[in-house]
């Protein structure tokens, strides 16, 4: 007998808010965090805009502790697991006494504090690098950062997958569920913004309006789209066992009824769009539920001219007829493309719809391509009764997940 | 696990690498891809003379990272050792996961050197093909056309042992028929300076264990494994090197760099290994250890297993092959999956080099490699960050 | 014109407070890295090469893992200025 993955209680923190709900609230009016960079430079770089965190108060969330040997996306991170943590009722005791665990999805962790230790040992020689921050250059430093500062004994993972790494590591941390491997772990992504990855993705014309410098269309699935416009965020899920979660009386806001992980391993457009439709069915296989059960899509469209495509394409060959009703939203089309954070965005997001039913419009979203299948995804705002929703995050470079998450089951739930 | 591909210090390929280790083989020597007169401290195991071409034959060599082409052929050499076409697989149903530290460092290395002779301007589409290191993963899927469940690990130096692990889960769940699952990383200056500024690289030798030991020594390589269910194994005649027995995980949630004072994660891990496996500590026939050389390690190490293991604890033997290849970073601990399922398959096991003075008790399997039966084999890594995890392999009864 | 002692406790304060993510003026006088600050070897290291760096001392690291208190590192760096400071110069004109 499977045993099923409940989600307790999550945390964020992103450009638009700091907490699930503040996120619902900004998502449903339709704001945008898209605005110009503060954080860097960017003469000479044709895009000037992304969805940054700012103001960034890490002190105001974390308290006194010391900060300095944690870096930018390790704070990003330390804060979205508290408020995880406390919105579950994980106190500080109880994981004294059970050991919760952390499964992060990230694409650099961070880039820029490896390539800043990189550049201080080469100018002052490596007598004088920064110890400090070679411990930050590992891609699995935000998880053990988080792991120390929160004191997570249970498994402790980090994976990357592109801009599916959110969504595959909610899966894996399912999987030690279901196994009876682990009885609860954070699940998530984080992702910093920074100037290495932001001119690496203008230099590979990934960014809205790169490389001529143009306009920025970075609307989802939008015919004029152009491109993303690149962001930062953290946002964790407490993903636990449904008996044990039970046991310990906690409100349950959501269950994992299902996912898939598979790979494009050709970018061919029809290839690409297979993997997507497989990713999709393979996903409601796995939650035991057909097209028509599935009320409403969250989908990883970022304003990527193909990979937009490829999604949308996929998603209604496994749809099928369904697809044209399928009531779609596009939360980067306001948060902007925060990579191995993105998925977690998503699903946190799509806990305020599955609460109370608003489900954001695809912001600035006006014109399509004449074979849009697609017609659910609109630009506004609308109710949509949501018993069970659909994630899904396609990456540029071929990975595939999909995620169900359904509302607490009615029969045998806490109240 | 039915096919092994290897790429190290001491050689390519199952059969080099295994006996080079039986014969206590050195992968030590100057460093020769950057420059390190400004360093006090010269020695690394780089892999020498390695050529993309024979195995990466659908990507182009020269748009992969190196630790893309060592992971590619490890790859293509594993499949061959397993026997198996690409033509008899089903692609969405075959997949790869795979471990590493630092992804593709060089890429990073080549963005700083433009950004401080102010040509930013070069920096061109590559960096973000190249860098990111799901795109490791990513290139070996691409390079053999598998559809199935494809992402990265980087989880430092125990990656290996958490892809491997995933693996046999997604295998268990029937989400794939075949997994490849191993780790990968190229040597790096990134990666040296940061050891060297820690004061962990030995200067002369790499003693795991050893009373005198100094310190590690960083490599590079990759290891890939070829894992598939029993039943499938079995129904195409594939030569099993080992079963997969169990695995455990855990964090130790201490500190970034140094392990927990009681080797209470490292513990943890083992026991979780051996509940999953359903054995006990004196089934244990052969320990491939983390054994670094660095001061704390070892001896943190020792601890845990003698925590874990309590009276057995002198009679297992424990050999570190970092003493040989040094430490291969996201690679060793795959690389020391397939030695533990060679030792298992053979009833042979590496020795720990170097070792003069024994710092304790165990048995290090000191400088020369044994002969004896191996029905289970426990495989240790332990990873910046506290990450933890314990492989275990069991001799195939079939 | 040489540098004072208090000059150079000033200076270590500064870099320990940025280390410890605290304010310089919490630092005492007689502070113990370990004990009194609760920093952790990391830390450690990390104040060693920035004193190193601060100071132009160009000391190993041997020289910095004994020391274990701000009185202890103020007597460091003072000595090694004063050593390299007696070194001979080069020739001027």
């Amino acid at each position: 007998m499977r045993r099923r993955v409940v989600v307790t209680g999550a945390g964020v923190i992103s450009p638009l808010a700091d907490s699930p709900a503040g996120l619902h609230a900004a998502l449903c009016a339709g704001r945008s965090a898209i605005k110009p960079i503060e954080l860097f430079a960017t003469e000479g770089i044709g895009c000037r805009q992304a969805g940054e965190i700012r103001p960034f108060e890490p002190r105001d969330y974390l308290g006194e502790r010391n900060l300095r040997p944690i870096d930018r996306t390790s704070r990003l991170l330390l804060i979205a697991a508290q408020g995880a943590l406390a919105a579950s009722g994980w106190t500080p005791e109880l994981r004294a006494r059970c050991e919760v665990g952390l499964a992060l999805g990230t694409t650099f962790c961070s880039v820029r504090t490896i390539a800043e230790f990189d550049r201080r040992g080469l100018q002052l020689g490596p007598a004088h690098a920064s110890p400090l921050d070679f411990a930050n250059s590992v891609i699995n430093a935000a998880a053990g950062q988080t792991a120390i500062w929160h004191n997570l004994r249970g498994v402790n993972s980090t994976i990357s997958a592109g801009e599916a790494s959110g969504i595959q590591a909610m899966a894996y941390a399912a999987d030690l569920i279901r196994g009876g491997r682990a009885e609860a772990l954070l699940a998530g992504g984080v992702e910093e913004l920074c100037f290495e990855s932001f001119l690496g993705y203008y230099r590979a014309g990934r960014l809205c309006g790169s490389p001529a410098g143009g306009e920025e269309f970075a609307i989802p699935f939008d015919a004029r789209r152009n491109g993303f416009a690149l962001a930062e965020g953290a946002a964790l899920l407490m993903l636990e066992d449904e008996e044990a979660a039970a046991a310990r009386g906690v409100a349950v806001a959501a269950e994992v009824l299902g996912y898939s992980s598979v790979f494009a391993a050709s970018l061919e457009e029809a290839e690409a769009i297979a993997a997507v439709a497989r990713a999709v069915r393979l996903a409601l296989e796995d939650a035991g539920v057909g097209p028509e059960e599935i009320d409403a899509l969250s989908a990883s469209a970022s304003g990527s001219v193909a990979v937009d495509r490829w999604e949308a394409l996929g998603v209604a060959a496994a749809f099928g007829s369904r697809a044209a009703e399928l009531p779609v939203t596009a939360v980067k089309s306001m948060l902007g493309e925060a990579m191995g954070a993105s998925g977690a965005l998503q699903a946190v997001a799509l806990l305020g719809t599955l609460d109370d039913g608003a489900l954001p419009g695809i912001r600035g979203l006006e014109s399509f391509e004449e074979d849009f299948p697609l017609s659910g995804a609109v630009a506004e705002t609308r109710h949509v009764s949501v018993r069970r929703a659909l994630l899904t995050a396609v990456g540029a470079d071929g990975h595939c997940c999909a995620l169900v998450l359904g509302e607490p089951a009615m029969a045998g739930g806490p109240a | 696990m039915t096919g092994l591909g290897l790429v190290t210090p001491i050689g390519a390929g199952r059969e080099a690498v295994w006996e080079g280790l039986l014969a206590g083989r050195s992968g030590f020597a100057p460093v020769e891809s950057f420059d390190t007169r400004a360093f006090n401290v010269h020695l690394g195991a780089e892999v020498r003379d390695f050529r993309a071409e024979p195995f990466v034959r659908r990507l182009d060599p020269g748009a992969l990272g190196r630790a893309s082409q060592l992971a590619i052929a490890a790859a293509r050499m594993a499949l061959a050792d397993a026997g198996l076409a690409l033509s008899a697989l089903v692609p969405e149903r075959a997949g790869v996961v795979m471990g590493t530290t630092s992804g593709e460092p060089r890429e990073v290395e080549r963005f700083d050197d433009r950004f401080l002779a102010g040509e930013l301007d070069r920096v061109g589409a590559e960096f973000i093909s190249l860098y990111p290191c799901h795109m490791i993963a990513a290139h070996v899927a691409r390079e053999l056309g598998f559809a199935g469940p494809n992402a990265m690990f980087p989880t430092a130096c125990a990656a290996g042992n958490y892809a491997i692990a995933h693996a046999v889960d997604v295998l268990r769940a029937g989400r794939a028929d075949l997994m490849l699952a191993g780790g990968a990383d190229a040597f790096s200056r990134i990666t040296y300076t940061g050891f060297a500024r820690l004061g962990a690289i030995a200067p002369e030798r790499c003693q795991p264990f050893d009373r005198n030991r100094k310190g590690m020594i960083p490599g590079e390589g990759a290891a890939v494994l070829v894992l598939e269910p029993l039943a499938a194994a079995v129904a195409r005649g594939a030569r099993i090197y080992a079963e997969l027995a169990g695995y455990g995980l855990s964090c130790d949630a201490h500190h970034m760099t140094a392990a927990h004072p009681e080797g209470d994660g490292a513990a943890r891990a083992m026991q979780r290994a051996l509940a999953d496996a359903g054995a006990s500590p004196e089934e244990v026939s052969y320990i491939s250890a983390h054994g670094t050389g660095t001061p704390t390690n070892d001896r943190l190490e020792t601890l845990a297993v003698k925590r874990v293991f309590g009276e057995a604890a002198s009679r297992t033997p424990m050999s570190s092959i970092k003493s040989m290849i040094g430490h291969t970073m996201g690679a060793a601990s795959a690389i020391e999956a397939a030695v533990c399922a060679l030792a298992v398959a053979e009833d042979r096991i590496p020795p720990t080099m170097n070792l003069e003075e024994p710092e304790d008790d165990l048995d290090y399997v000191p400088n020369t490699a044994r002969n004896t039966q191996v029905r289970l084999a426990m495989n240790n890594a332990y990873a910046f960050g506290g990450n933890n995890a314990s492989v275990i392999l069991r001799k195939c009864e079939v | 014109m040489s540098i004072t002692a208090d000059d150079i406790r000033t200076r270590i304060k500064q870099i320990i407070a940025n280390v410890a993510g605290l304010n310089a003026g919490r630092i005492g006088d007689d502070s113990t890295l370990r004990d009194d600050l609760k920093l952790d070897s990391l830390s450690l290291l990390e104040i060693g090469v920035d004193v190193d760096l601060a100071f132009k001392l160009e000391l190993p690291d041997e020289s910095y893992k004994e020391i274990d208190s701000l009185p202890a590192m103020v007597e460091l760096v003072q000595r090694r200025l004063s050593e390299l400071s007696a070194q001979p110069q080069a020739v001027q004109g």
